[in-house]
């Protein structure tokens, strides 16, 4: 799931940013400035997703989400008001800003502030025009949506160390119980990159016969993957009894490194964010296991949220904490259940009662 | 041996030098380790590091790199500068997995008309930064730094996000089939260098290269269509970012908006590693091959030896600037910019 901060990080010392930031600029202008808007016309609230850019399938997934539940709403889903941040907390601030001051508050938004500082802003911004947010992934420990009435309707993010736990247990099984694995993390900084590597710490802590062989940053990234994949291999040889890879990308990589030496399917792998490919590679005996966190769930869910909020249909000030910061599901996939994932998640898309706030979820606070 | 050590001469093979000393220094830090470990370990005998099957390893890692950096060598060449890569790369490998898909998914169909498709792409995205930077006369640096932003939206544009997985058994044995102990796309790698090396040596075009760089007054009053070659320099590097992007696919099954992503940084980092001068007029496609090894060697050797992953960008830092100062002539030029 946090495909997020990886690409958010990444992206970040890229200047490509620079000219994807201008196109997009010119998007959200037409998106929000030119197009007119239904929804406007019908009276009801807005409904936006800001977000950092769509060249990852997880925020392509996240809005998928929120045009399904706009669909729902009885509206076309090209009826979500896209605003693309990419990479810029300024732009992103600057962006909501202008969508408040035009649908006078009337707005129901989910976002990604792209950096944790960024959210307490754009809260404010939200509260002072009379819109409702839900933020999902950054915000500061200090920033809670029960300081700011009903307009900050509740935070969405996902803790990743029990799953990432589960996942490792399912590599260490694959091994037959024993043996050295080497790990392949995200952006060391990011917040998930550090949760599933511990995660893997304490499936290994529980059982005393695995070694960790080598842990580097592969920063989420396919290709870096495999350099460092064959760069183990080359130290550690057959001591590499199984892999364990913080998102499916990085995965990815590894099985090719491992294809390239005919390895392929013989050292067990697992990944993390429940991929239709990682789905694949399950499916054909190259992975083990990943970790899904269903991304349009929470993409349609935040929309929902904000929305229901805005229309009166419940008072967020009267819901407990636990509605307010919460954290997403988690469906841990491995090969005895891919088919079913598979049929569920990535070929259908399961009907969702988007009343349904906070079914899947756990308390965060 | 007097001709062979003359400064000059150590000049010439300085960066051949570094690949060798770095290839016999990290088997020094494996064999302390292992040795640290309780193993036993005889010195170069014994070293992982230096087996055919780590070289094999290397060179996979290697091969669409070095495709990157030969394109962008011409162009250094020419005393100009191409950052395109990274979106022609992009576009190139996005239209070769789309092309390929829909021609059929494997290379025994016409499929593999999905090839020489991308090559073209690339020919025409590098053609159109060379008139952009040579008709509307802007440096090739902001040139080609706009085209390279270009492709990666448009690649995006393609792909809008979703990543395209090529996993056609024939095409896939580019890395799983070997020959003597390598695989085929090294091999294609190998060809691509030969055969830019006669561009480089055998023809005309390769031989304007160097009189643009080394003088292109000079060259433009002895007759020379300097436009021309600028924009034929550009289309060149357009086809060998496009091979480089269909290594790139080869190597891990995918064409993604990123499959581009890094070559800049090592592209350009490996050309001028290799000994070709940034000034221009200087340099060719063997002194690239010998920066790319070096780049790939470093990376490596830090994983195989165990160093953290935060050191390595400041260690990779460090021996560029110093295989960079080695490579370098300072006699030979009064200013740098």
């Amino acid at each position: 799931m946090s495909f997020i901060k990886k690409f958010v990080e990444r992206e970040t010392i890229n200047r490509r940013q620079f000219l994807l930031a201008s196109m997009a600029g010119v998007g959200t202008l037409a998106a929000s400035g030119l197009v007119p808007s239904p929804a406007l016309a019908a009276g009801g609230p807005t409904v936006a997703w800001s977000y950092r850019n769509r060249t990852n399938p997880y925020w392509n997934a996240i809005v998928s989400g929120g045009a399904r539940f706009v669909e729902s709403l009885g509206m076309s889903g090209d009826d979500l008001v896209h605003l693309l941040n990419e990479g810029s907390s300024e732009k992103s601030l600057a962006d909501v800003k202008a969508l408040l001051s035009k649908t006078g508050g009337n707005l129901a938004l989910g976002i990604d502030t792209n950096d944790a500082p960024n959210a307490r802003p754009v809260v404010e911004a939200v509260q002072a025009a009379g819109g409702h947010v839900v933020t999902i992934w950054n915000k500061t420990e200090d920033l809670h949506p029960w300081d700011f009435g009903d307009n900050y309707v509740a935070h969405i993010s996902w803790s990743d160390t029990k799953p990432a736990e589960t996942v490792a247990n399912i590599l260490i099984d694959a091994m037959g119980g024993s043996g050295g694995i080497v790990g392949l993390g995200g952006i060391p900084s990011n917040n998930p990159a550090i949760e599933r590597r511990q995660g893997l710490d304490n499936a290994m802590a529980a059982n005393g016969n695995t070694e960790l062989l080598d842990y580097q940053a592969a920063d989420w990234d396919t290709q870096k993957a495999a350099e460092i994949m064959s760069s183990y291999l080359t130290r550690f040889g057959d001591e590499i009894k199984g892999v364990f890879c913080a998102n499916d990308t990085m995965a990815f990589g590894a099985i090719e490194a491992l294809r390239a030496e005919g390895l392929a399917g013989q050292v067990p792998v697992v990944g993390y964010d429940g991929t239709a490919q990682a789905a694949e590679f399950i499916k054909s005996g190259e992975m083990q296991g990943t970790v899904y966190t269903d991304p349009p769930w929470a993409g349609g869910i935040a929309c929902s949220l904000a929305y229901h909020a805005a229309i009166g249909t419940f008072k967020p000030s009267d819901e407990p904490k636990g509605h307010r910061e919460f954290f997403g599901p988690a469906l841990v996939v491995s090969k005895s259940d891919v088919d079913q994932f598979v049929a569920q998640h990535i070929d259908g898309s399961p009907d969702v009662d988007w009343q349904d706030f906070w079914g899947p979820t756990t308390p965060a606070a | 041996m007097k001709a062979l050590l003359s400064r000059d001469s150590l000049l010439k093979w300085a960066p051949v030098l570094v690949l060798l000393v770095l290839m016999l220094t990290f088997p020094i830090f494996e064999m302390l380790n292992d040795l640290a470990r309780g193993k036993e370990h005889l010195y170069l005998l014994d070293s992982r590091f230096l087996s055919v099957r780590n070289f094999a390893r290397i060179a996979i890692a290697a091969a669409p790199a070095l495709m990157v950096a030969l394109g962008v060598t011409f162009i250094i060449i020419m005393g100009s500068i191409d950052l395109s890569m990274e979106g022609t790369v992009s576009v190139s490998a996005v239209s070769f997995a789309y092309a390929f898909i829909a021609l059929g998914g494997t290379l025994a169909s016409w499929a593999w008309l999905a090839m020489p498709l991308a090559l073209v792409v690339g020919a025409a995205i590098g053609m159109l930064n060379g008139l952009v930077h040579v008709k509307l006369k802007i440096p090739s640096f902001m040139a080609s730094l706009a085209m390279g932003f270009v492709g990666t939206g448009f690649a995006l544009l393609l792909t809008g996000g979703e990543r395209v997985r090529v996993d056609d058994p024939i095409f896939r044995s580019l890395l799983t089939v070997r020959w003597f102990n390598f695989p085929i796309m090294i091999y294609v790698a190998g060809a691509f260098l030969l055969l830019m090396w006669f561009v480089q040596t055998r023809t005309t075009l390769g031989r304007n290269f160097y009189a643009v760089g080394g003088g292109e007054e000079l060259a433009a009053a002895s007759g020379l269509n300097v436009s021309r070659v600028r924009i034929l320099g550009f289309t060149l590097a357009g086809v060998c970012y496009a091979m480089g992007g269909l290594l790139a696919v080869g190597k891990i099954g995918i064409a993604e908006t990123v499959t581009g992503a890094n070559f800049m940084f090592v592209s350009i980092t490996a050309v001028v590693v290799g000994g070709t001068a940034l000034w221009g007029g200087i340099g060719g496609v063997f002194n690239t091959l010998i920066g790319v090894l070096i780049v790939f060697v470093i990376n490596n050797g830090m994983v195989v030896i165990g160093l953290p992953s935060y050191i390595q960008s400041a260690v990779l830092g460090a021996l560029v600037i110093l295989a960079v100062v080695l490579s370098t002539d300072r006699k030979a030029i009064s200013f740098v910019k």
